[in-house]
Formats: C-alpha cells, structure tokens, sequence
C-alpha cells in the first residue's frame, strides 16, 4: 500500500538514466531466466496475475489531505511466480500504466520498475522464501514470510522512491527529508499491503497450491 | 485466436470475475472517494507546490485514467475510470495470449 508512481520531472537525468539501466538489465536477465519456464499454462497465469494487479491497483484509497494509498501487488508477483517471472509481470503492469494511463512519468519508468518491480518483488520472494517451507506444511510461518514481504517490501520501495527523488536537484528536499518521510509512509501504510499479501498467498496455497510456484521451486530453477 | 479467447474465459472464469469486481468498485475509490476528500495524487500535490512541470513528456492515450470526452461529472469520469480498467486489462489479457499462441508453436 502506497504510492510511488514517480511521475516525470521528479528525477534527475544521471538518477533517471541509473535506474533505467538497471531496470533493464534486470529485466533481460529475467526474460533470459524465463524463457525455460514460459509453458502456455504459466503464461496464462502471469498474465491474469499481472491483470490482476492492474485491477488491484486501480483500487485507490484516498485520504484526506491529499494522498492515497493503492496495492502494489509486487510482492505477491514474486511469492507466486519467482523473482524473474514476478518482475517480468510487474513490468507489464507499469509499462501499461506508463504507456496508455499516464500513471508513472515515462523517464521514471526506470526508478518504478526498480523500485516496484524489483525490490518490491525479492522482497516478497525473499521472506517467503526464509519462512515458508517446501509443500506449505506450516501455515503460520507461510502467513509470515508474506506478510513480512509484503510489509518490508514496498517499505524498501518507499525508501529507494524517497532516496531517487531526494537526490535529484529538481526536488528541493534532500535525501535527508525525503527518505524517513517516504520510509516511515511506507512502514505504516506497508502493514496493509502485508495483510493483504499474506490472505491472498494463505487462500492460494490451500486452494490452488500449485500456482505458488515460488514454494515448490528450487533456488535455481526459480 | 476465437476459439482460444472463448476457452480462456470459460477456463478462468473465478481469476477473471475477480478482476471484474475489482475494475466495477474501482471507481467508488479513485473518483467518488477522491472527490469526497479532494484527492490528488501525492506526488502532483508535491510537485504543485514546488512549482515543478508535471506536464510529463507522454499523458497516454487514456490520461490518468479517464476517456476524453465523457462529461467530467462523478458519472463520466467513474465510466471512464471502468473503461480505462477494461482496456487496460484488455492489453495485458491479449499480450499474455499472443505470447501463449507464439510460445505454443514453437
């Protein structure tokens, strides 16, 4: 839960051009990582996932004075799918919010695919990973590997949106003001977006095992 | 391609009635909410203040969400937040389809 769709005219072009860079290395790497595992099936499901997401995060929560909150889903991408496919499906997400909505400014296509697609995804993936156990045997600790992803996720993506806009001279508050005050947005906000990744990830894993691929997937097969 | 869209929809019918619902209330938040407490994205607000030029190099074909020429009333910008949702839903459906069809044959 937040918002850090960077619109355009927020970052600097050396912090735009950084994040670009890495967001598309990152991306060839996950289409290279991918492309094994590309089966009509797991295609289908990456898509409805990433409408899913699409329509999730059309689900925008105003908040008196002025701003929102909405789903950002990338956590939940990588506990499903794996940090290379959950990227690739995140990517979908913003390159259509950016192309066709105007939703994220097309020179911070970059800074939101790493910060939402990216780090928001290992997150997710990460904590999942450390808890749950093979076959989803212990709920509990499922439950808390998602949320915590969840939660630290977009927390993390917080701080890298506030740390990308902070250093751009464009933005008269420094990374000093910038990062606690997105940070601490995020960390509070961030528990909503774990509860919700953890229901969706407990619903799935006792309905629909299969499709937490993550869970079943060894390391270097993910 | 017919053939494999109306499979689709049969085969997935629960992940898309989802999506559905969630495209049908979007609309209570993004617009009807929003115009309740005047709502504005957080980073417009902060770049209002700050006197920045959020123009933006690309609006997309859909600004923000909404479909030029529906009356700017809470009934037009809602249908057009729901059409916004369809088409954008629509886009990654038929990209996931076409890579599926393209991966199908090899």
């Amino acid at each position: 839960m937040g918002d850090v769709h960077i619109p355009d005219g927020f970052l600097d072009p050396v912090t735009a051009a950084l994040c670009y860079a890495i967001a598309l290395a990152f991306t060839a790497v996950a289409i290279y990582k991918s492309k094994a595992r590309l089966k009509p099936e797991v295609i289908t499901l990456a898509s409805l996932l990433a409408a899913a997401i699409f329509a999730a995060q059309m689900l925008n929560w105003p908040i008196p004075g002025g701003t929102s909150l909405h789903m950002v889903g990338g956590a939940l991408a990588g506990i499903l799918l794996g940090p290379w496919l959950g990227e690739l499906v995140m990517v979908v997400v913003l390159l259509v919010q950016c192309l066709v909505f105007g939703d994220g400014g097309i020179t911070a296509l970059g800074a939101n695919i790493l910060n939402m697609g990216i780090i928001d995804v290992l997150m997710g993936y990460a904590f999942f990973k450390a808890l749950a156990r093979p076959g989803g045997t212990n709920r509990a600790r499922m439950m808390l590997g998602a949320f915590l992803g969840g939660w630290l996720g977009i927390t993390l993506a917080g701080v890298a949106c506030g740390l990308e806009i902070g250093y751009s001279p464009a933005f008269p508050f420094g990374v000093a003001i910038t990062v606690p005050v997105m940070g601490l947005w995020h960390l509070g906000l961030g528990v909503i977006e774990g509860i919700i990744t953890a229901l969706v990830v407990d619903y799935m894993a006792r309905k629909l095992p299969s499709l937490v691929m993550s869970l079943e997937l060894p390391a270097q097969e993910v | 391609m017919g053939l494999s869209v109306q499979s689709f929809i049969t085969e997935h019918k629960r992940a898309l009635t989802l999506i559905a619902v969630l495209l049908v209330v979007s609309p209570l938040f993004g617009i009807i909410g929003a115009d309740i407490v005047g709502y504005h994205e957080p980073l417009d607000v902060a770049a209002e203040a700050l006197g920045l030029n959020e123009t933006g190099l690309w609006s997309g074909i859909l600004p923000d969400y909404s479909v030029p020429g529906l009356p700017e009333n809470w009934a037009g910008l809602s249908l057009g937040y729901i059409i916004s949702g369809i088409v954008g839903v629509a886009i990654i459906l038929a990209l996931g389809l076409i890579l599926r069809e393209f991966v199908a044959k090899g």
